[in-house]
């Protein structure tokens, strides 16, 4: 028997006065293993993370490294100790170049306190050409992709030479490429001898990774497991605690007439930035348009484009042949069901109770909330209209007199989802609909959606999850640098060609 | 040719207190601190430098009074604004009319004078004058014969670049304002990195009040600092915290300053000559954000002739 790397012994975290994150937590994590914890948002992954890390105090417990106890209060004891992690928002100074980033909190200097740059530059030159990592030390952090990033946190660790990484939800910001090429190099490090704990709850990378899976549900461990022969679904069994259905049943669209176009859209930011340059798009009666692309290349500019939030330089925009794009928000929203990608600020008011948050634009739409006239609203309709509500779309929650902010992300969104779905028939449209949420309330508004869909609706979403796309949209589309680069049926394409378009390949190509 | 002479003197002196509180200022600057306290600092400083030169009769208690009092007033500001999280806008406007009062106060208290303190037991700051070149006409008078702490803050002014630039403080310093939370994942304790650069800033602008006190004027007036450190603060902002900048609108500065004295003698108003170095503030600031926006443009009708 090996001695185990990592030991933690019946590890319990309580936040006061009674939330148990963790629960009686036993792990072994050996030298020189893939070793990926998973479960749903909220199963209390981060929390472990965070105290091996000594970024969160256990409330009891033993953790045990090399068959030495150790109780780390800061991230640097752990460093010391050989153990360091990548958080899902990356620790890096945007204007400093990554050599500064590197070696920020470590610099090598002379006496004066001057910094010296000829060795750490060596060092850490050599592990880029080791690790294949094609960073240049003079890039600055700002003007270098989310993956490169990513990079030079992993850099950053090995530059601390620790021997165990953790990686949280690493994959969430990547693309397809960029995840195998992750990949490849997490292989490199443990046949290196290194160890990695891979945080996720994405089963097929999961699965194609790691040698040992761990399962966390409700701070609790599940099972552990040595991949082999693993199935994709008994693992979902174990995270989920029931059987997921992976294929959302969806019947092949049944297309009616055009109900949504947008053409020639062209809008140039404060800063000069051409944010979207003529893009057109159409959609049909019971189609899903899928809208693919990188963070930050024109997918959230063009919904709020159509939505009103910003005014365009030129562009139309209609809906069953009616023009829209000079109208403001609340006639627009008489034509469509908008979910924001920003459920906390756009999307709800978070003080307020869930009635409340329930007639959001009902409330001047809907004549049914008003009795006398329609400047006063009635409260018991307004309270039957959030009941009703609240039972189409399974909130849970105790009445609707409680703030929306009491309760879970998953049960906020299917309020908010629930609202706008009653607000049309016609067009809707969803930003990233099902971000951070539990695998419940994803299917179930992935259903939704579907239902939609087969009522008759066009719906356009966007989404930065390619697994949803591919198993929601009809057809889909490409955005790079604000242009529509790609634009097919979903079943005639796959992940690796989408992927690609994402990055800009076919643009560089012609460059 | 005497005037001009005594414009350009009276120029390089203006300039150091100036010069002193917006190194100080460039300090908060990178660390992201909202420092508006400097004018506090200018003010303790100079009347801690009185203090300590009158009863001790040495210039250089004075001058080390002068800058414990700056850093006195740095420790008030990091305590509320660092470890109480007090705002910090909030807190620098307290700090200065503190500082006003305080010393208005103390003043009228310890001396029993209003207005103005004036004592031949106050001692300066000597003079240096420069070997050789003292002896060289027209150049000895321009460059040689002035408190040795003007000569001194210009070479602060150089360290302080390499210091912010060069060094592991100063690498540390600048991500501290950049991003906190970043510089605490790696182990440092970026609380601590403010509150060194908030006592620097105190230290220098106490330095730039001996200078004010002891060596521009010999006595301590109430609110002598007279908008000095908004000055100081207009430079920082209009330099982008770059020291040698600084020294360059810390004369310009000074220049003004100077250029309104010699107005008095004319048929202006003095009330109008005082004015003018605040308006060369404005000035600067409107030629600033004119440039400024100017260079966006042009960088972007590059970018968009390379696409």
């Amino acid at each position: 028997m090996v001695e185990a790397l990592i030991e933690i012994d019946s590890l319990v975290k309580i936040y006061p006065p009674s939330t148990i994150a963790v629960k009686d937590f036993d792990l072994k994590i050996n030298t020189g293993e893939i070793h990926s914890v998973i479960g749903e948002n909220g199963a209390g992954k981060s929390t472990l993370m965070k105290m091996i890390y000594g970024l969160t105090e256990r409330s009891s417990g033993k953790i045990k490294i090399n068959n030495r106890d150790v109780k780390f209060t800061s991230p640097q004891q752990a460093v010391k100790y050989g153990i360091g992690m990548v958080h899902q928002e990356f620790m890096l100074i945007p204007s400093y170049t990554v050599f500064e980033n590197i070696i920020l909190g470590v610099e090598p200097t002379s006496k004066l306190g001057i910094i010296e740059k000829k060795e750490a530059e060596k060092k850490i030159k050599d592990l880029i050409k080791q690790y294949n990592f094609n960073l240049k030390l003079k890039s600055k952090i700002s003007e270098i992709s989310v993956a490169a990033q990513q990079k030079v946190e992993i850099l950053k660790l090995l530059y601390r030479d620790v021997d165990v990484l953790i990686l949280d939800e690493p994959t969430a910001v990547l693309t397809p490429q960029e995840i195998e090429d992750l990949f490849l190099r997490l292989k490199k490090l443990r046949y290196e001898g290194r160890t990695i704990i891979f945080i996720s709850h994405k089963l097929d990378e999961v699965l194609e990774l790691s040698d040992v899976i761990t399962v966390m549900r409700k701070g609790e461990k599940i099972t552990t497991l040595e991949n082999n022969n693993l199935g994709k679904a008994e693992l979902a069994k174990a995270m989920v605690g029931r059987d997921v259905i992976f294929s959302i049943d969806k019947t092949k669209a049944n297309l009616g007439d055009v109900i949504f176009s947008a053409v020639n859209l062209n809008y140039k930011d404060a800063n000069g930035i051409q944010q979207l340059e003529d893009v057109s798009l159409q959609i049909n009666s019971g189609e899903i348009l899928g809208v693919a692309g990188v963070e930050g290349n024109g997918q959230y500019e063009l919904v709020r484009a159509i939505s009103g939030l910003l005014d365009l330089d030129y562009g139309e925009i209609k809906i069953k042949n009616k023009n829209i794009e000079d109208l403001d928000i609340l006639k627009r929203r008489r034509e469509m069901a908008y979910v924001t990608q920003d459920r906390k600020f756009m999307g709800s008011a978070q003080d307020l109770n869930l009635m409340e948050n329930s007639i959001m634009t009902h409330h001047r739409l809907n004549d049914e909330l008003s009795y006398y006239h329609p400047v006063l609203l009635s409260k018991s309709a307004s309270i039957k209209f959030a009941d009703n509500l609240i039972n189409k779309f399974k909130v849970i929650s105790e009445s609707s007199k409680q703030p929306i902010s009491s309760l879970s992300g998953g049960n906020q969104q299917r309020l908010i989802v629930g609202r706008e779905f009653m607000l049309s028939d016609q067009f809707i449209m969803l930003d990233n609909p099902t971000r951070g949420l539990d695998v419940g309330s994803i299917e179930f508004i992935q259903e939704e959606i579907i239902n939609k869909r087969d009522k008759g609706a066009a719906v356009l979403l966007v989404s930065a999850d390619l697994d949803e796309l591919f198993s929601l949209a009809d057809r889909l589309l490409v955005m790079h640098s604000g242009k529509v680069v790609f634009n097919t049926d979903t079943a005639r394409t796959n992940k690796e060609e989408i992927g690609q378009y994402m990055l800009g390949a076919e643009m560089s190509d012609s460059a | 040719m005497n005037l001009m002479i005594e414009l350009i003197r009276s120029t390089f002196l203006a300039a150091v207190p100036i010069l002193l509180a917006s190194l100080g200022g460039t300090y908060t600057y990178y660390a992201d601190i909202f420092n508006i306290a400097m004018e506090g600092m200018l003010l303790i400083g100079a009347f801690a430098a009185v203090l300590g030169s009158y009863f001790s009769g040495s210039w250089l208690i004075g001058l080390l009074a002068g800058v414990s009092g700056g850093i006195l007033a740095a420790i008030i500001f990091t305590l509320f604004a660092v470890y109480l999280k007090t705002d910090e806008f909030v807190t620098g406007i307290a700090l200065n009319l503190f500082a006003l009062g305080a010393t208005t106060y103390l003043l009228r208290q310890i001396f029993s004078v209003k207005g103005a303190f004036t004592s031949s037991d106050i001692i300066a700051l000597p003079d240096w004058h420069i070997p050789i070149i003292d002896k060289i006409p027209i150049i000895g008078e321009l460059l040689s014969g002035y408190p040795f702490l003007l000569y001194i803050s210009f070479l602060i002014a150089i360290l302080v670049e390499f210091h912010i630039f060069k060094t592991r403080f100063g690498l540390r310093l600048r991500a501290t304002g950049e991003d906190d939370s970043t510089v605490d994942s790696v182990g440092i304790n970026s609380d601590l990195i403010k509150s060194k650069a908030i006592l620097l800033s105190g230290a220098l602008s106490g330095l730039g009040g001996v200078f004010l006190s002891l060596a521009y004027v010999n006595m301590f007036a109430e609110n002598m600092s007279n908008g000095r450190g908004w000055i100081a603060l207009a430079v920082i902002i209009l330099t982008r915290g770059r020291p040698i900048g600084l020294l360059f609108m810390a004369l310009l500065f000074g220049f003004f300053d100077g250029l309104g004295f010699a107005l008095q003698n004319t048929f202006i108003p003095s009330q109008f000559t005082q004015m003018v170095p605040y308006l060369a503030t404005l000035a600067a600031l409107y030629f600033y954000s004119k440039q400024k926006k100017e260079k966006i443009k042009e960088e972007l009708e590059d970018e968009s002739m390379a696409v």
